[in-house]
């Protein structure tokens, strides 16, 4: 198998681990929630992909336009909790864990812990690719790509440009002084949590239409989805997104040029390297670059943080 | 008192042990011992988890690493080298110790590792060692490794065997947290939790102590896990390397309790018994939701921990814990472990219930004030000791010598610089401090004051040049060790460790200072350090509960308590009203007199003026005047610097006491 | 709204932990009975041959009921509540009514001494059943080897690790597995009217499916013996556990272009395997699983169409009629409690045939004996072996572990079942060979 194609299944891949991660990351740099409980809700959208589609023959893809909302709510409504509990981060981590387990445990009762797939007949698009030249794109992971980078990149753009955007930044960097502008954080935090409810929800459309259910799935993806939120930088959209790809790419080539048995090997030794070089994270900027650099050599002062290490966040 | 405290773990071990060699006898059933048995894995693993990630707040997710090493060690050499099982324990331990010590080398080295990050390299550990071992086949290659059970001495049965080994390993860590926390490493790592930057500022030699965490933390958990092997009988890599091991010692030790040797020891009985029972109750489909949703309870309910909520309310807890015991076995409900598990779940919700809820004469004996985090005697101090006489006992050996030429050196710089990418904040900068003298440090915003005095405590490496501090050469020095060289600083916005008392923050810096001591006498002598800035009546407070002036003076005396050689003092008045002001003005004064040489960065030039005979003038990174406080106050250019060209018609003068 | 919010959730808390104190409220007494989900009692279909009487025999056991297990373990939970009920329908054991005390293990192996030790010491169940999984078997020996209880069970294959003289398997491929697996499946391919010559073998790394390709003391194993055959080995592809990438390897398939694709795994692995496969639009000859969830390779449809697996019994109408009512009764009960569970398949197959077997060696051991007294029971056994419905007469062998000589057969896919097709003797259908 080339590399080239190697390295564009892997980051196809990639593109479905940014997606699982992107809520995950957001929540926790903006709302200092480690919500585990997120892959509770990846699972909920994926099983309820799957019932749609096998009860009613919906195409999978059009089964979000059901789901997403859905998990919006529930996405809300658990940051509504977190909020009026009033949690830190490590031990919203610990709650959303409780919580993780209870929804587990749900889909287990309700769905029964065989194996669920849905039908070929109603998923399409399990077995096609798109081929060009020498090159395959399957189209699962080519929808997940896509959605990946759609969704992640709109996320980007609404937060780097819409008010509300910039509100969530606000809110992130500094709670207190966002209120004093009269940023409602409650809302915005629901919001936000119900926004990462629905990209919840399209990575489980997305996992649904590319493998085999089974309730306890999560605790397979919680190393690797937190491997690539640290990596990317945790709220970095883009990093997410950078991050996700890399990790998949990497994941692949490894099983490609080594064996499938060693992939994690590589991928996560691969993580500790990168992490020995950028500290704070791969894609996240260091202090004192950038803009600050172009302003000080115009003379301007601008006196840098006294250390230019960057806590990525509070212990 | 630790000592006495130690002797109790002898004892409780004895009486454990005896429950499983006299089972029979005592009428303990077989499967209480399997249950305990577990139990004390999990207390062995959370307890060690906790030595470092509770006590220093270095988050780690990769027990399940240790745990692995020991188990494979374990059954490796048991089944596939016949090996005696008890040799295999110690062969376990020097391994996960090495493997501990090899993660700390990497993660302590580099200052940024902390929080996120820290926590996913942990992670990643035990994904490295299972896919190492699943290619590997002398390991496991992926078949699988059983593991034999060892020949039992007689009269033991398999379980109690396994018991009693559980049990010395569990009694041993949590000794191990017990003499830990309170002791100098335990003071060290609470100060590193707190705020590790001002410990290491302060004298605590961080990476060292981290790392003699992490490797207490790696042996006790492979020693565990070297046993945990016999209870599997086939180990396979999926199994020992998952995630379940880290992620309940944390649910388990947060729940219990994170900074409290006890703490995992609690939040492991709870967790255990509980599963045991639903395990047991037939409610498959519910067991789960019901873990998941009192684990959520528990937690949101008592987020500082079982621990923190029961010594909160200890009257109160007691009593009902009490009653209900007597109740349950009166009554004959269940059986034993029923009856405990009830036990300790009303206690739970005697401790969380909201007090406001109870009649009012309930209320006032139920609470008991908040007491320090370790319990030791707070030392008496005879009486408030004149200034003269403290004056005297701080009196360091350096001769008190107005600044005159001959005085040693305190602080040499010689070609200084600090760069941060293209920006220069200190641009070579020659400098020489006489010991005995009270510099002023002024300059505009960015002119490098703050950057300089994190050159000299050793915060920030040197881009170029060197630094000599008393003729020796700690251009290269970790903060800890330049700190014992003789400098100490405050910081701008007072930064105290927030967990401790006033009179522990302080005693911490002696602790660890250029004279070290032990726990006992630092109490003592940090006493008198309070009484020198004036806050001796606060001594039993918290950070938290005085104002920014007294914070202010707690750095001051924090510092001074390491026996500086030269202390830097960073904007510490700043946001004071004028009578604070002169107050600290003398504090400053006092110190000075004592015989340490302080170097003062200050805008206020009133403050300046009054206590600096010499000020030293930065701009852009660069030495812009140096000299005598009158000279240098009126030399255009600095005026230029801090006013404009037009600030050249208004004389710098005293009475003006502008802001810069 | 705080304060009262915590007293709310205190009482919760309280009311949730006393129920489960009180539901573990099992004292010394024999344990609470585990109701089948599905059906009442006395549902039989045949008349009673005497209502049983007396105090109940308590079977003890652990399944995988949640956890990465629990796919299977249903199933066996399951067979297990019909194999009891129609015990009690027919008089019982020993003329005494049976209960079955069941608990989850969790799919986690370092819960199975516990459990056994609970079921044994605390609960002091009369028998007891092996769990689901190699990995939670070999505990489950232990601990009963320990107590001196019989212990049999459906689903470890592994003979040379079983050495516990009173472990009787429901489930045997032979005293040597990966020798047997072999020559099972290349005595088949070279019955073939164009026998291949290439094969590929794509294995799981996990204790169950590895030794298969590699033998359990090195050399063995279908890596080993496929020289025997003249079969080439063009590819061997290892994977993890929990493995869900298959582009890589599908794509190396692809390039070998194996006559077979040997699939040594476990669960849904095949089914990635043969989608990745099929996204490169890319069929071998033949493609055969070792250890597959049987239902989700239907799934896929027409892409699996005759794939190949190891087999103990399939419900083939022609194999029902050779095997009688009695049989066909027993796998309709299951279809209709599987489908009343929500399973999504339904036939009863290798998985549920190892489970009756398991439990008619225990209860017809126990009968033949006339003792509950476990020593009795494991001799009789031993001595006499014992007539198991699906599987004619087992005798047990301690030279070799007890592992009755296997007549495990292959199926294959056709027309979206399952279909016994090899040993011809036992066959179904004759197998569809590959399309040239």
């Amino acid at each position: 198998m080339s590399i080239a194609q190697a390295l564009i299944t892997g980051a196809m891949l990639g593109g479905m681990y940014a997606m699982m991660a992107v809520g995950l990351s957001v929540s926790w740099g903006m709302l200092r929630v480690i919500n585990l409980a997120h892959f509770g809700l990846i699972l909920l959208g994926a099983y309820g992909t799957y019932q749609l589609a096998t009860s009613w023959s919906i195409n999978p893809i059009v089964t979000i336009v059901i789901t997403a909302p859905l998990m919006f709510l529930l996405g809300a409504a658990l940051q509504w909790i977190y909020d009026r509990t009033g949690l830190t981060e490590f031990t919203s981590l610990l709650v959303s864990f409780g919580v993780l387990i209870i929804i587990v445990q749900l889909v287990h009762n309700v769905w029964t812990a065989d194996f669920r797939r849905i039908d070929p007949a109603v998923n399409t698009y399990g077995t096609k690719s798109w081929f060009v030249g020498s090159f395959v794109f399957p189209y699962p992971r080519l929808i997940a790509f896509v959605f990946g980078v759609v969704v992640i990149v709109g996320a980007w753009v609404l937060l780097q440009r819409t008010f509300v955007g910039r509100a969530l930044r606000a809110f992130a960097e500094d709670r207190d002084m966002a209120a004093a502008y009269g940023i409602h954080h409650r809302r915005l935090g629901m919001l936000l949590a119900g926004a990462s409810g629905a990209t919840a929800a399209i990575a489980g459309m997305l996992w649904a239409m590319s493998f085999t259910l089974v309730p306890d799935a999560p605790f397979e993806w919680i190393g690797i989805v937190f491997a690539v939120v640290i990596l990317g930088g945790i709220g970095q959209v883009l990093g997410t997104l950078a991050a996700g790809l890399l990790v998949g790419a990497l994941y692949n080539l490894a099983a490609v040029l080594w064996e499938a048995t060693a992939s994690l090997l590589v991928v996560f030794v691969a993580i500790v390297l990168a992490l020995l070089l950028r500290p704070e994270g791969l894609f996240v900027r260091r202090a004192g670059s950038g803009r600050r650099r172009f302003w000080a050599r115009r003379g301007r002062a601008g006196q840098p943080e006294s250390s230019p290490e960057r806590e990525v966040t509070a212990r | 008192m630790m000592r006495r405290g130690l002797i109790g773990f002898p004892l409780v071990l004895l009486a454990l042990a005896a429950l499983a060699v006299f089972q029979d006898t005592l009428g303990v059933s077989l499967y209480y011992i399997t249950v305990l048995a577990t139990l004390f894995f999990w207390v062995a693993q959370a307890t060690s988890w906790n030595i470092l990630s509770g006590y220093s707040g270095y988050f780690s997710f990769g027990q399940g690493a240790f745990v692995g090493v020991g188990v494979y060690t374990t059954a490796v050499l048991t089944s596939k080298h016949d090996w005696n099982f008890f040799l295999t324990l110690p062969v376990a331990a020097v391994l996960s110790t090495l493997l501990a010590l090899g993660i700390g080398a990497v993660a302590f080295r580099v200052g940024a590792f902390r929080g996120a990050t820290f926590a996913l390299l942990t992670l990643a550990v035990p994904f490295i060692l299972a896919s190492v071992a699943r290619l590997t086949s002398a390991i496991d290659g992926g078949q699988g490794v059983s593991v034999p059970v060892p020949e039992l001495p007689e009269p033991l049965g398999f379980q109690q065997f396994l018991y009693l080994v559980m049990l010395v390993i569990a009694i041993v860590a949590v000794a191990a947290a017990y003499a830990i926390q309170h002791s100098r490493f335990g003071w060290a790592l609470a100060a590193i939790r707190d705020n590790e930057d001002v410990a290491e500022a302060l004298g605590v030699a961080t990476f060292r102590w981290k790392m003699l965490a992490i490797a207490v933390t790696g042996a006790i958990g492979g020693v565990a896990g070297s046993a945990w092997a016999l209870q599997f009988g086939f180990v396979q890599v999926e199994v020992i390397f998952g995630l379940t091991v880290p992620l309940l010692v944390i649910v388990m030790s947060v729940l219990g309790g994170r900074t409290y040797w006890l703490g995992p020891v609690l939040g492991a009985t709870v967790i255990v018994l509980v599963e045991d029972r639903l395990a047991g109750g037939g409610y498959e489909s519910w067991r789960p939701i019901i873990f998941g949703g009192l684990l959520a309870l528990m937690v949101i309910f008592a987020p500082e921990g079982l621990w923190a909520q029961l010594r909160a309310r200890p009257l109160l807890t007691g009593a009902v814990g009490a009653a209900t015991l007597l109740v349950v076995f009166v009554a004959g409900i269940g059986d034993v472990l029923d009856r405990i598990v009830l036990t300790m779940l009303v206690t739970g919700v005697a401790a969380f219930w909201p007090l406001r809820l109870l009649p009012a004469r309930l209320r006032r004996s139920a609470a008991a004030p908040p007491t320090p985090v370790a319990d030791a005697p707070a030392s008496e101090p005879a009486s408030p000791e004149p200034k003269a006489e403290v004056v005297d006992a701080l009196a360091t050996d350096v001769a008190v010598s107005k600044s005159g030429q001959d005085a040693p050196l305190a602080i040499e710089c010689r070609g200084l610089a600090r760069h941060y990418g293209g920006v220069r904040a200190l641009d070579g900068l020659d400098l020489q401090i006489r010991q005995g003298e009270l510099v002023g440090l002024i300059g505009p915003n960015g002119s490098g004051k703050t950057t300089l005095v994190n050159l000299l405590s050793g915060a920030v490496r040197p881009t170029r040049g060197s630094i000599h501090v008393a003729g020796r050469d700690v251009t290269r020095l970790a903060p800890h060790a330049i700190n014992h060289a003789g400098v100490a600083r405050t910081y701008q916005i007072p930064r105290p460790f927030e967990s401790m008392t006033l009179h522990d923050n302080v005693a911490m810096a002696i602790m660890f200072g250029r004279k070290p001591d032990s726990l006992a006498r630092a109490r003592e002598r940090a006493t008198e350090y309070l009484a020198f800035v004036g806050l001796k009546q606060h001594a039993a407070s918290r950070p938290a509960d005085i104002n920014l002036h007294q914070r202010q003076l707690l750095e001051m005396a924090r510092a001074l308590a390491t026996d500086p050689k030269v202390l830097f003092l960073d904007e510490s008045l700043a946001g004071l009203n004028p009578a604070e002001i002169d107050n600290a003005v003398e504090v400053v004064r006092r110190i000075h007199t004592s015989g340490v040489t302080i170097v003062i960065v200050e805008h206020l030039l009133r403050v300046v003026n009054l206590l600096a005979e010499r000020v030293i003038v930065l701009n852009r990174g660069r030495l812009l005047a140096d000299g005598d406080t009158q000279t240098v106050m009126r030399d255009p250019a600095v005026v230029d610097v801090y006013l404009g060209k037009s600030g050249r018609t208004v004389p710098a003068n005293d009475a003006g006491g502008e802001h810069a | 709204m705080r304060v009262r919010a915590r007293a709310y959730g205190s009482a919760v808390a309280a009311a949730a932990l006393i129920l489960a104190a009180c539901g573990g409220d099992d004292g010394d007494d024999t344990a609470a009975e585990q109701e089948p989900e599905t059906t009442e009692e006395g549902d039989a279909t045949e008349e009673p041959a005497g209502e049983p009487s007396g105090d109940p025999i308590v079977i003890g056991s652990t399944l995988s009921l949640t956890g990465a297990f629990a796919p299977t373990g249903v199933i066996h939970q399951i067979v297990g509540e019909q194999f009891v009920e129609q015990l009690n329908a027919n008089g019982g054991l020993l003329g005494r009514p049976v209960e079955w005390r069941l608990l989850d293990d969790e799919s986690d192996t370092a819960q199975i001494t516990p459990l056994y030790e609970r079921l044994i010491n605390q609960d002091q169940v009369d028998l007891v059943l092996g769990p689901y999984a190699t990995p939670n078997i070999i505990p489950a020996v232990a601990v009963a080897e320990r107590a001196g209880y019989v212990l049999p069970h459906h689903t470890a294959i592994h003979a040379p690790l079983l050495s516990y003289g009173c472990q009787f398997p429901g489930w045997s491929m032979d005293p040597q597995p990966d020798e047997y697996t072999s020559r099972l499946l290349f005595d088949l391919l070279a019955s073939l009217p164009e026998p291949p010559s290439t094969i590929a073998l794509v294995t799981n790394e996990s204790g169950s499916t590895q030794p298969m390709t590699q033998g359990f003391e090195g050399g063995g194993g279908m890596a080993g013996i496929a020289a025997e055959y003249d079969l080439e080995v063009v590819a061997e592809l290892p994977y993890p556990p929990g493995n869900q990438e298959w582009s890589s390897i599908a794509t190396q398939l692809r390039d070998a272009d194996p006559d077979v694709v040997i699939n040594n795994g476990l669960g849904v692995d095949p089914v990635g395997i043969i989608e990745g496969m099929e996204q490169l639009d890319y069929r071998p000859g033949l493609f055969f699983s070792l250890f597959p969830a049987p239902g989700p390779l239907l799934g896929l449809g027409e892409a699996a169409e005759g794939a190949l697996s190891v087999s103990l019994f399939e419900p083939n109408e022609p194999l029902l009629e050779q095997y009688g009512d009695e049989v066909r009764a027993i796998t309709e009960d299951f279809s209709q409690r599987a489908e009343a569970a929500g399973l999504p398949y339904t036939a009863f197959e290798t998985q549920a045939t190892a489970s009756w077997n398991t439990w008619e060696i225990l209860t017809r051991g126990v009968e033949g004996a006339g003792t509950l007294e476990n020593q009795d029971v494991c001799d009789y056994l031993v001595e006499n072996g014992v007539e198991t419905t699906f599987n004619g007469q087992l005798t047990f062998d301690p030279e070799v572990n007890n592992f009755w000589d296997s007549n495990v057969g292959i199926k294959q896919i056709q027309d979206g079942e399952w279909v016994m097709v090899w040993p011809e003797d036992r066959a179904a259908a004759e197998i569809v060979p590959p399309e040239n």
